[in-house]
């Protein structure tokens, strides 16, 4: 049991390898592994794809979009991936015909429609982003969906209404330093001077956390690998906000990745509780589980995880193996089944799989 | 422990992806904060939020360039040729190791000048000189070379009392005893040094009787002689980098600050110790007074200060200093007009892109680039970042154009001296700026930033956007260099603007610019009575073919250089020009229907007083 277990662990971090915060320029393509399987379906080209455009590999996730659209030319799916993948590269012309592709195959989609909107607003095209993203405002697709209509509103020359749409944006997106300092320009711009200064302070507020939460990362990542522990720890408490699921995501993250895994739990723990949407803190909630062999608490985090992100391989294949250790064979056989569809390539789970099946056959 | 690395709760770059369930239903469920400054970043060039900086010590925003539309197809009739070696500049410039820098003073390079010191109508040349740590380098100085008028130059510096070896950083060129002769002020790791032309073809070092010398060791970077509270005479603004010691910096690689794409670089500027700008009174008697602290020039938080441009931003007739900053917000001191000056870069959206955030600022080009009158500013930042574009929209208000004016195509280079200057003289102002990486380590582990590279050069499209040109406007343009420092002047006299480029560790670039076509020009010079004589600080506006265009007299721009004080501008088929002129002094004098393809040299409160068809 604990090498199968094992097996499927070195599986679950192959499957990551290169995503350990390295920004896509630091990590060339070549490091990429090529996984050439055959056999291997659109839904795992679509699994590699997003995986590793959460990498941050977009280049190489591109090939992996382009051959998920060669078994299936109307998938969907596929089209708004690769869409979104050659968005982050910039390749903006082509992003539109991805996301137009969409739009004919699957219809009018709010988040087509928001994704064209910003293509507008990049490519200067004030009205159309405004109709585009104005006829979503109301029920966003995504909450900086105001944001964009403001900067589109403003950028046009009509700097009341997006002076309208920016304090909106600023409402639901109180943290965001951003957003405070487009809405200060836009004051700034209309002659509403008051409202300006106070837009500017609560940017520079703003801006100076982000600052120091960048300086208190480096800081607790450099102590952890460099400090004891118990050192690091009192570095590494000044990013603990227990009210901000992003720091605490973070500082359980940064724990994990250093092995302090008691360490990562309450962190962790806290932000789901805040955050209950999140997928990284259930995420890294139910990996810290795991490797503290609590595999009771880690199935409701992977769980969760999973159900928030079905395709993400990393997350079903951990659920698949904690389930196989709780015993609940019956619940982890179509859980690894799923794991084995999205990474074909993955030789571990499938042998695992071969185990579970022909122990039920026995049965 | 790769597990934990799944969500990467984006420590080393922000998440790209927004948490898309096409299905729709739970799209918004699974976005969480973070993946909403990801989606920001995706879209606006990539300006993303993330918790820890990829490229060291300098801010750089990861940006990924913007597509690159159809090319226009326009002719550009401005065609560069470097003829350096020709004229005669073959001595490299000496700046650290060749192929390694491996402290921050090594890797920043320094200005260069176009000045007319002996006013024979014909411009010169200045460059500046770094050293070597190691120890001095046989034949390195800064050098004054005097125009020959027939394309080449003659090293005089030895001549001119101006052999001098060291760190020498950014240069300002003004009359500062209105003697009628351009002096010159060099910053200097550790010490600056003002020099007064002695109007017989030399020089003498006064640092010391001017009251200019300083208590230890000071980086001064950009510098500019401003007239700051009009009295006629010129002042001194010093912006001042970092704290730098050999024997203080940390090593290469030490910190996260010291590291570039995983390759250990020069340290900074982050994690080293920001300075302050300074600024001295002109007492009219040969030496300054320190005002930093009575001018609230002090008062400022301290910044790494790189170029410094002093112009009347506002228009109301008092000059005010910008500063950019690199990696923290860029200042703009605002002149109150009685003696002090109010820091607004933030209120006026100078200090920081349009995101909000700071970037690496390098070199600052004033200019009216939508020719609407009002002079605009471009500054030059770090690799993978884009310059930023700032259109004045009056008031001391700026907006950040830069992506909408088409600039974003370009992010791959370090970008340095900048200029916002006609260079087909079709009425357009264009966009220049030299590159070259603070890093020569890098380019082994990583091709994609290499050493040494090209110009940039974006030609004016009108309505304010702007197309880059990679290889329409001469062989000198794709050409690879490590650069710094830019200038721009008519060395020829031949009706256009040629380029002078500071190379690190090589011989400097002189762009010698041949512009056909049928675009008519006009030249301003301009001489102060009640002002200074070098007019620093006066804003010209010429009217022509509907366009109004303002430039100002400058006695610093670009990074840490200093250009041509006759001012040029291009005015297309225009076949009139109307001139107006606001003085420093505050006097205000125009003159209509100038024809164009002249030099039109005037005299404060006289009027024109010559005019000289040159060569074109």
């Amino acid at each position: 049991m604990t090498r199968i277990v094992k097996a499927l662990l070195s599986t679950v971090a192959l499957g990551l390898a290169g995503a350990g915060g390295m920004p896509q320029a630091q990590a060339p393509s070549a490091q990429v592994p090529s996984v050439q399987v055959q056999g291997t379906g659109v839904e795992a080209h679509l699994s590699r794809g997003m995986q590793l455009m959460q990498e941050q590999l977009f280049e190489a996730a591109t090939s992996e979009f382009e051959q998920a659209l060669a078994l299936n030319a109307k998938d969907p799916k596929a089209h708004f991936e690769f869409a979104v993948c050659l968005l982050s590269l910039g390749r903006n012309d082509e992003a539109r015909k991805q996301f137009e592709q969409v739009q004919k195959l699957a219809g009018e989609s709010r988040y087509v429609t928001y994704y064209l909107g910003r293509l507008d607003l990049l490519s200067n095209d004030y009205a159309s982003a405004i109709k585009r993203l104005g006829s979503v405002a109301e029920d966003p697709p995504f909450p900086d969906t105001a944001f964009h209509l403001g900067v589109a509103y403003v950028s046009s020359g009509d700097v009341e209404q997006g002076t309208k749409w920016l304090e909106r944006a600023a409402r639901l997106l109180p943290r965001d330093y951003r957003v405070h300092y487009r809405l200060a320009r836009a004051f700034s711009s209309g002659g509403h001077e008051k409202e300006a200064a106070r837009e500017y302070e609560l940017y520079s507020q703003l801006r100076d956390e982000h600052k120091n939460t960048e300086k208190d990362v480096r800081d607790c990542a450099s102590a952890l690998r460099a400090e004891p522990l118990a050192d690091a720890r009192e570095v590494c408490r000044r990013i603990y906000d227990p009210n901000d699921a992003d720091k605490l995501t973070l500082l359980g993250q940064l724990f994990g990745d250093a092995g302090a895994f008691a360490e990562a739990l309450e962190p962790l723990n806290r932000a789901v509780q805040l955050d209950p949407n999140s997928f990284e803190a259930w995420h890294n909630l139910g990996v810290t589980h795991f490797r503290l062999n609590h595999y009771k608490d880690a199935r409701a985090p992977l769980e969760k995880a999973v159900a928030l992100r079905p395709e993400f391989y990393g997350s079903v294949v951990l659920l698949g193996a904690t389930l196989y250790m709780l015993g609940d064979d019956a619940a982890a056989l179509p859980v690894l089944e799923h794991a084995h569809r999205l990474n074909p390539a993955d030789a571990q789970t499938a042998a695992v799989l071969e185990k579970l099946r022909a122990g039920r056959k026995k049965e | 422990m790769g597990e934990h690395r799944v969500c990467n709760a984006r420590v080393g770059g922000s998440n790209p992806l927004p948490s898309t369930n096409f299905s729709g239903g739970s799209v918004l469920r699974g976005v969480t904060r973070r993946e909403f400054l990801a989606i920001v970043a995706t879209g606006t060039a990539g300006a993303g939020v993330s918790w820890a900086q990829e490229s060291g010590g300098m801010a750089s925003r990861g940006v990924k360039p913007q597509p690159r539309g159809k090319p226009s197809g326009l002719p550009f009739h401005a065609r560069f040729t470097d003829v350096a070696a020709h004229a005669g500049l073959r001595a490299p410039v000496i700046y650290g190791p060749p192929d390694r820098m491996d402290y921050i003073l090594e890797s920043m390079g320094c200005g260069v000048a176009f000045l007319d010191y002996d006013n024979d109508g014909w411009l010169d040349i200045f460059l500046l000189s770094g050293t070597r740590r190691e120890g001095p380098v046989e034949g390195a100085t800064n050098r004054l070379y005097k125009n020959n008028r027939d394309g080449t130059f003659t090293e005089v510096t030895a001549k001119a009392g101006l052999v001098r070896q060291g760190w020498a950083c950014g240069v300002t060129v003004g009359d500062y005893n209105n003697d009628g002769f351009e002096d010159l002020f060099i910053t200097s790791w550790p010490q600056n040094i003002l020099y007064r032309n002695n109007g017989d073809g030399t020089f003498t070092d006064v640092t010391g009787a001017a009251g200019l010398l300083h208590p230890g060791k000071r980086w001064g970077s950009g510098c500019t002689w401003v007239d700051y509270d009009r009295d006629g005479r010129l002042d001194l603004f010093v912006a001042n980098y970092l704290a730098f010691d050999f024997d203080k910096i940390p090593p290469t690689g030490k910190d996260p600050n010291c590291d570039f794409k995983g390759v250990p670089v020069n340290c900074g500027p982050r994690g080293l110790v920001p300075e302050r700008p300074m600024l001295y009174h002109n007492n009219g008697d040969g030496a300054f007074t320190d005002v930093t602290a009575r001018s609230g020039i002090g008062a400022v938080k301290a910044g790494f200060g790189l170029a410094a441009v002093a112009a009347d931003l506002d228009g109301d007739g008092w000059q005010d200093i910008y500063v950019a900053c690199d990696s923290t917000p860029s200042l703009l001191f605002h002149n109150r007009g009685d003696g002090t000056f109010a820091e607004q870069g933030l209120l006026s959206g100078l200090a920081v892109n349009e995101d909000g955030n700071e970037q690496a600022g390098m070199g600052i080009a004033i200019g009216d680039f939508d020719t609407d009158g009002r002079l605009d500013a471009l500054k030059t930042h770090f690799a993978e970042d884009t310059v930023a574009l700032y259109r004045n929209a009056g008031h001391l208000v700026f907006e950040d154009v830069t992506l909408r004016s088409g600039l974003g195509v370009e992010t791959r280079y370090v970008g340095w001296g900048n200029g916002i200057a006609d260079l087909d003289n079709d009425g357009l102002p264009d966009l220049f700026w030299v590159t070259g990486s603070t890093f020569p380590e890098v380019e082994r582990k990583h091709p994609e930033f290499p050493h040494k590279t090209p110009r940039v050069l974006f030609r004016n499209l009108g309505g304010g956007r702007f197309e880059e040109l990679l290889d329409a406007a001469g062989p000198a343009i794709a050409e690879a260099h490590s650069s710094r420092g830019v200038a721009f002047g008519d060395f020829d006299n031949d009706g256009d603007l040629d380029i002078l480029i500071m190379n690190m560790n090589e011989p400097p670039s002189l762009l010698r610019n041949d512009v056909r076509g049928s675009g008519h020009w006009l030249k301003v010079k301009l001489v102060g009575t009640r002002s200074n004589t070098s007019a620093i600080g006066a804003v010209v506006t010429v009217a022509y073919g509907g366009r109004r265009q303002a430039q100002a007299v400058l006695a610093a721009s670009g990074y840490l250089s200093c250009g041509d004080r006759r001012l040029h501008f291009g005015l297309g088929a225009a076949t009139t020009a109307d001139l107006e002129i606001v003085w420093p002094s505050g006097v205000r004098e125009s003159v209509k229907g100038l024809r164009p393809d002249q030099l039109v040299t005037m005299k404060e409160g006289v009027g024109v007083v010559a005019r000289e068809r040159l060569r074109s």
